[in-house]
């Protein structure tokens, strides 16, 4: 495609570095460097805690069949509707547990235009990139079914692994970074908690645009 | 005085007078700051968490050329488009040619502070554009007509009865003041907007220089539906936005929520490098970043306060501001108002209007202790003020008052005389009974407050009295 026509990026940089020769004072640091945040120790623990403050609801389980089955205990109390699912190995292998009539729609790339949960979905099942302990969140990426996969309906569930757990969003963006995420996807988002909004007299209302539920189905195993 | 201080003045009075308003806005910031104080326990150390992103802005914004320049290449490696905006007109005729060329008739906007710096929306209008603000609070400020009223909090001076029959003018809803339901009906009202738009347009709240990407933090999904359904993303920041890695964000984040509603970190914080790539199920086909200067390289040029741009418009320093909790936000007629927009704005071009607003402030340092990138707010009030003064004129009246001022202050002599003369005067005037009336030497004050108490004797013989019992 046709790059931008820039007139004005030459004038601005020159701008900037006319401006940058004088040096700016900095406020300096008294003492050794200290910590912001306390250490994680038990991340797990501390996982539950945070998913419990923040609206996340939080299903541990033993293994990927375990894991199945408490999917499928969500899935059975949603009104009939499309279920968007991402289509991956994982998830494929629990699907036979879940509800006989559930309507699922498995993703996939399409040749042209885009591909997503219909607006009308009842719930997507995706898998997540990590979890983090520190603030009871997910990291999800466009590779986890898509930009839409997360936000379009009204109820959103993630099936991970334990190990994908780490203790806090620096060990989060060390693993991201280890793993190529930024670089494979255009898309990566840290979800902590359902959709809200407190714009009404600062008054807490779940399901502004997004779920109002987020799920997150832990397993301890991951086949 | 210009006429846009005068207007100012004008506002500012009537606001302050009006309780109703008063209550509404301290209701609002009375659960900001509950939260405030049940969240900064988070940190183990808030001061440290301060430093590390006040060193964390001033390597990005000293050597912004740099980063800027890697932000740009990254995000054209993936096929995105970078536009550099020197001006407001400039930003505006890219969007809206760019929408025009696609034949673009509905946006969904999600909140964007620089958006209604520019006056996006109306300019999208004229070409016959719909525009949805798609964050509840912004959502609301435009059925009403009006600019947001904080940069955090777009309708903090509504009632949720406000609200409750704004809806049911605009939307057909029941009237009903039940948030759970408004939000509903605004919803409802959004959805099929996000499903027909062509065009997405979105705020940033970082760029990160090492991935390419932009972070966009909201807590409704608004900007996740925006940036997800339509054919094409613009994202527009200016271009102190920036961050050197990937990584800083894992502090960045949690100031930024921690400051701005108290939480641990804002429910979606979303990362953009780029449209939908090769394989991806879903996203825009095309994607721009509008870098826009508006003024904001000459304030670099400014040393002293060139920490300004460390910004992260958290809108902590409103929310702390004596003065914003008196006169709100709409007075300020200002896109970014509270101590951030007073040493802003006379920044910004056309910025001169606003050379009255470093004067509104009563430089008590709140906004300095709240704000987490350790701006030092107060200072750069009073450095604005002292620039304003060198380069403008004041009033020859002014000018001798500040003279005789700094005469007295410069004789031990001469100060205590005109204290005793000043008590005695003012024991004179009360003792027969002119407190308050047009008589009193402090009729400007005691015409709205209690006289002081006058004291007997000055506080240096006080002082003396009992150093000399010691």
């Amino acid at each position: 495609m046709k790059q931008t026509e820039n007139p004005g990026r030459e004038r601005i940089l020159a701008r900037i570095r006319a401006a940058l020769r004088e040096p700016a004072p900095m406020h300096t640091a008294s003492g050794a460097p200290r910590s912001v945040f306390a250490p994680v120790t038990d991340a797990l623990a501390r996982f539950e805690k945070e998913c419990a403050g923040n609206h996340t609801e939080l299903v541990v389980t033993p293994d990927m069949n375990a894991a199945g089955i408490a999917v499928a205990s969500v899935l059975a109390s949603l009104p009939a509707g499309e279920i968007f699912v991402q289509d991956a190995p994982a998830l494929r292998r629990m699907a036979p547990a879940w509800p006989q009539d559930s309507k699922l729609h498995w993703s996939h790339v399409p040749l042209t235009g885009s591909e997503g949960p219909a607006e009308t979905s009842q719930a997507t099942i995706t898998l997540g990139e990590t979890l983090v302990a520190q603030t009871g969140s997910v990291f999800v990426s466009a590779a986890c079914g898509g930009r839409g996969a997360s936000v379009v309906a009204p109820v959103h569930i993630v099936v991970a692994g334990i190990e994908q757990l780490v203790p806090d969003l620096d060990a989060a963006f060390a693993r991201l970074n280890e793993r190529g995420a930024p670089a494979r996807n255009s898309f990566l988002c840290l979800i902590t908690g359902s959709s809200r909004t407190s714009d009404i007299e600062k008054i807490m209302v779940l399901g502004a645009h997004g779920p109002r539920r987020l799920v997150v189905v832990l397993s301890h195993l991951w086949e | 005085m210009s006429s846009a201080a005068k207007e100012f003045l004008r506002n500012a009075a009537k606001k302050s007078a009006d309780l109703t308003h008063r209550q509404t806005l301290r209701r609002n910031i009375d659960h900001y700051d509950a939260a405030i104080e049940r969240a900064r326990p988070r940190f183990l150390d808030w001061q440290a968490g301060r430093q590390r992103c006040h060193e964390i802005k001033w390597e990005a914004i000293n050597h912004l050329d740099r980063y800027l320049v890697e932000f740009e290449e990254r995000v054209r490696a993936r096929g995105g488009h970078v536009f550099w905006a020197e001006t407001a007109e400039d930003a505006r005729r890219y969007i809206t040619d760019l929408a025009v060329r696609n034949g673009v008739r509905t946006v969904v906007k999600s909140k964007s502070m620089v958006a209604e710096e520019i006056h996006l929306t109306p300019a999208l209008e004229e070409k016959g554009i719909q525009v949805f603000d798609t964050d509840l609070g912004e959502f609301i400020v435009q059925l009403r007509n009006e600019p947001p009223y904080h940069i955090v909090t777009p309708a903090m001076h509504l009632t949720r009865a406000q609200i409750a029959a704004l809806f049911k003018e605009k939307l057909g809803g029941d009237g009903g003041d039940d948030p759970q339901k408004l939000v509903a009906v605004a919803r409802r009202a959004l959805r099929e907007a996000f499903f027909s738009a062509e065009m997405g347009i979105t705020g940033v709240n970082f760029l990160v220089a090492d991935s390419g990407m932009v972070a966009i933090t909201t807590n409704e999904g608004n900007d996740r539906l925006g940036t997800a359904l339509p054919r094409i993303h613009v994202a527009i920041t200016g271009i102190e936005k920036m961050v050197p890695r990937l990584a800083d964000l894992a502090l960045f984040w949690p100031m930024l929520a921690n400051s701005g509603t108290g939480q641990s970190v804002t429910c979606y914080n979303s990362l953009i490098g780029g449209p939908r790539a090769p394989g991806e199920l879903d996203g825009p086909e095309e994607f721009h970043v509008v870098l826009l200067d508006n003024g904001r390289s000459e304030l670099l040029a400014d040393a002293e306060q060139r920490d300004v741009l460390h910004c992260i418009r958290c809108g902590a320093c409103l929310n702390v501001c004596p003065v914003f909790r008196t006169i709100g936000g709409h007075t300020y007629g200002a896109t970014y108002s509270g101590p951030i927009g007073s040493v802003l704005m006379p920044h910004l071009l056309d910025g001169e209007k606003f050379d009255h607003l470093p004067f509104a402030s009563s430089l008590c340092g709140a906004c300095t202790d709240a704000c987490p990138v350790k701006i030092d707010l107060h200072h750069h009030l009073l450095h604005e003020r002292r620039n304003i003064v060198r380069a403008g004129e004041h009033p020859w009246s002014e000018r001798t008052a500040f003279k005789l001022w700094r005469w007295v202050m410069m004789g031990a002599g001469r100060f205590a005389f005109l204290g005793w003369m000043g008590r005695a005067t003012l024991r004179l005037a009360y003792g027969l009974g002119l407190e308050g009336s047009p008589l009193d030497p402090l009729h400007l004050w005691t015409k709205v407050h209690r006289a002081p108490r006058i004291p007997k004797k000055s506080f240096r013989a006080l002082w003396k009295e009992q150093h000399e019992a010691d």
